[in-house]
């Protein structure tokens, strides 16, 4: 029995839209993800998968349910988040990364100013993350000179700086010129190849099946279904999952 | 033409209350209340953001009533009001004063409000992911970047500060207009003591809009 990083219990999520209708976003998620498990979620638009990615470090803050992280339940009373957050890594779909820093800063800021590090030995790290992802020579340039796929290699190992625990990729490629998708995966593989826990939100389905060690389908607010790369992607049970499959697979 | 040679007349023996006197305290005036007006407006703006609901409400009715009043108004307040509550004694000078401040602090909270609401959510969202907490996110992340759009409107308001310190004449504390009110007082040439003023004016905001257009170029090249 491996040990749960992070467990969510009976998640429910709803957005209001226009001032008055509701949106049921999720509709009662429990999950586990187990520590060194790599976890895809695929699904339809609007079926909760961004919701419940964003819930796992409270951007979004779930109505009712339990998230459990390293046996802390974070969403209770009186739970400093940000101390929470800092071990839980999040890359987005938009890199966001920040245009009025330079490279080396966007990655040093946050463990320099949480006092993870000192700014010179944050520099030596920056410095050894860039040459992983091959960004070392942009370290003095700003991110307004990089191209989409840079800037998420960036995101990536901005969010590595404080290394995390986990890491949460929202589409980390849904945004990008096709030729850069590549690029930005690979950092991936990398990634979860060293061992690090990831739950990946993403539409590359080859991908999902490769690096996976369960993939979850979403739609409707609940998983529909779940189990391994496999298993989903060839023998998938449930009937959504399956049309699906069938619109995203050629 | 009489007009022209009283003009010369005028500043020959008025240039000093003018250039010196009128203009001088006209740009202090203005100054201060910007610098002291952009402190507030971040007050406010902050004040209106607090997870404090009260305090919202506060803030916003604050900048709604002096948004929503004459500005002449406000400074007969101020002007009555700030000698009483204040325990020293305060000059007509630092009440109409203190009436410009908050007039323009709540216009300057409005350009924070619209500059910072312009940065993009998923700033917020990254630095909150990486740990940092919502002070740390706004003095980091979010001001120095809503900063390139909001000096650009804070020089807007500084130049639009310098006409209406104009109304602070009406207390007679020195700035421009006071020293027309003063050469008319003694000269009886309404219409040239008004020209004076006014080119004066003009020249002083051209200038100040030409320096800010110089400052915008400067910030822009640095993107």
């Amino acid at each position: 029995m491996t040990e749960n990083l992070i467990e969510t219990v009976d998640l429910h999520k709803s957005f209001t839209v226009n001032g008055k209708e509701t949106l049921h976003v999720l509709k009662g998620v429990t999950e586990h993800i187990a520590k060194g498990e790599v976890v895809s979620i695929i699904g339809p638009s609007g079926g909760g998968k961004s919701t419940f990615l964003r819930c796992l470090n409270l951007l979004e803050r779930p109505e009712s349910g339990k998230i459990i992280f390293e046996g802390v339940e974070i969403t209770g009373e009186k739970v400093d988040i940000n101390l929470h957050r800092q071990k839980m890594g999040m890359v987005f779909q938009h890199f966001n990364v920040f245009p009025h820093l330079s490279v080396k800063k966007n990655i040093t800021l946050a463990p320099v100013l949480l006092g993870k590090r000192s700014q010179a030995e944050a520099d030596e790290q920056a410095e050894q993350l860039l040459s992983r992802v091959g960004l070392l020579e942009k370290k003095d340039e700003h991110p307004g000179r990089l191209s989409g796929g840079q800037k998420q290699r960036l995101a990536i190992v901005r969010a590595l700086a404080m290394e995390p625990d986990v890491m949460l990729f929202d589409e980390p490629t849904s945004a990008l010129d096709p030729e850069m998708v590549g690029e930005v995966l690979d950092v991936i593989k990398a990634l979860v190849k060293s061992g690090m826990t990831s739950v990946i939100v993403t539409h590359e389905m080859g991908f999902a099946r490769e690096v996976s060690d369960r993939i979850l389908f979403m739609d409707g607010g609940v998983i529909a279904e779940s189990g391994n790369p496999d298993d989903i992607m060839n023998r998938p049970q449930n009937p959504r999952t399956k049309e699906f499959l069938s619109k995203v697979l050629y | 033409m009489d007009f022209f040679s009283n003009i010369v007349k005028i500043m020959a023996k008025y240039w000093k209350v003018f250039l010196l006197q009128g203009v001088g305290y006209t740009l202090l005036l203005s100054a201060i209340t910007v610098v002291c007006g952009a402190v507030l407006g971040l007050l406010l703006y902050l004040g209106r953001t607090a997870r404090f609901k009260p305090l919202n409400w506060l803030c916003i009715a604050i900048v709604e009533v002096v948004r929503g009043t004459p500005m002449l108004l406000q400074l007969y307040i101020a002007y009555f009001l700030v000698p009483k509550i204040l325990p020293f004694h305060v000059t007509e000078f630092g009440s109409v004063t203190v009436g410009l401040v908050i007039n323009s602090g709540c216009y300057v909270s409005e350009i924070f409000r619209s500059g910072i609401q312009a940065i993009d959510k998923g700033q917020t969202e990254a630095a909150r992911s990486l740990g940092l907490n919502g002070r740390q996110t706004m003095m980091r992340i979010i001001l120095p970047q809503a900063i390139k759009n909001i000096l650009p409107a804070l020089g807007n308001e500084f130049i639009t500060v310098v006409k209406e310190t104009s109304l602070a004449s009406t207390f007679f504390v020195g700035d421009l207009m006071t020293s027309y009110l003063k050469v008319k007082g003694n000269t009886y040439l309404t219409m040239e003591c008004l020209t004076i003023v006014g080119v004066i004016y003009f020249v002083l905001t051209f200038i100040l809009s030409k320096l800010l257009n110089a400052f915008e170029r400067r910030l822009k090249a640095h993107d």
